[in-house]
C-alpha cells in the first residue's frame, strides 16, 4: 500500500493548516494532479465530514477523509500527507490529527483489499508511531524497509 | 448468532475498517456474528432489527434507541482490537 503511495508520489508533507478543510484540499492535491478524482470529489468529501462531524478521524492522530465517490473518482485510490501541527478536526483533541489518508473508490466494494492493507500498516504501532516523524519520502520508505 | 451492522457517514470507509476490525475480535472471542455494513442513514432506519450497532464515538448520537434492545456502542480508535474487545465485554455482547 505504502509502496504504492511512494511510486506514485502521492505522499505530501505541510506545515500546518488555518483549517480542515484546507487540509483535506492539499491532502487530496496528488490524486487530483494525477486525475485520479475530480474537484468535486474533493468538495464531496468537505461536505460528508460537514454533515457527520470529525467520525473520519479514525484513530488517534489519523483522519481518512473520504466520501460515497461515484460522482468524480476515476481511480480507486489513496494519497497520503503528514501534517506537522495537528489539523483540528473537531472541537475535542481527540479529533485532532498529523496523518491524513485520502481515500477515493470508484465503487462500493473495489477500495477494499486497499483500506485492509492500509488498516493493517496503521495498525501497526511502530509503524502509526513512526510516522508522525517523517518530513520526506525517502524516510517514509526507511520506515518500510525497517519491516 | 448475533446480527451486527457497523455503520459510518457513508458506508464505505470507517463502517468497513470497523467491519474488518470486530470480525477479527469476534472470532478470537468466539462470538458466532453476521456483520453488515452501511452508511448512518440506513442503519438509523434498519437498528431495531440488529442486537448491535458499531460506529464512530461522534456518530453515536445518531441513534436514539431508548426503548429499543439494540446496543450502540462508539468506538474512538478504530484501529485497536484493545478498546473493541473492552466494549464487547462492556455490554455484555455475546
Amino acid at each position: 500500500m505504502f509502496k504504492d503511495l511512494i511510486e506514485k508520489k502521492r505522499v505530501g508533507f505541510a506545515e500546518g493548516f488555518d483549517c480542515w478543510e484546507d487540509a483535506v484540499r492539499a491532502a487530496a492535491q496528488p490524486l487530483l494532479r494525477d486525475k485520479a478524482i475530480a474537484e468535486c470529489y474533493v468538495d464531496a468529501m468537505i461536505e460528508c465530514i460537514k454533515k457527520f462531524g470529525p467520525y473520519i478521524v479514525i484513530a488517534p492522530d489519523v483522519a481518512m477523509p473520504h466520501a460515497q465517490g461515484v460522482n468524480g473518482v476515476k481511480e480507486t485510490s489513496i494519497s497520503f500527507m503528514k501534517v506537522d501541527r495537528p489539523v483540528r478536526f473537531g472541537e475535542s483533541k481527540e479529533h485532532d490529527a498529523r496523518l491524513i489518508f485520502v481515500l477515493a473508490s470508484v465503487d462500493n466494494d473495489s477500495h477494499l483489499d486497499m483500506l485492509q492493507a492500509l488498516v493493517a500498516a496503521i495498525s501497526d504501532e511502530d509503524i502509526l508511531a513512526q510516522l508522525p516523524t517523517i518530513t520526506c519520502i525517502g524516510d517514509l520508505q526507511k520506515i518500510l524497509l525497517q519491516k | 448468532m448475533i446480527k451486527v451492522v457497523a455503520a459510518c457517514g457513508n458506508g464505505m470507509g470507517s463502517s468497513q475498517i470497523i467491519k474488518m476490525k470486530i470480525d477479527k475480535v469476534f472470532k478470537k472471542l468466539g462470538i458466532q456474528a453476521t456483520i453488515d455494513h452501511m452508511s448512518v442513514g440506513e442503519a438509523r432506519s434498519a437498528a431495531s432489527s440488529y442486537d448491535v450497532v458499531f460506529c464512530s464515538a461522534s456518530l453515536v448520537d445518531n441513534f436514539s434507541c431508548k426503548n429499543s434492545r439494540t446496543k450502540i456502542v462508539g468506538l474512538v480508535n478504530l484501529l485497536s482490537d484493545v478498546e473493541i474487545e473492552d466494549k464487547i465485554k462492556e455490554n455484555n455482547i455475546l
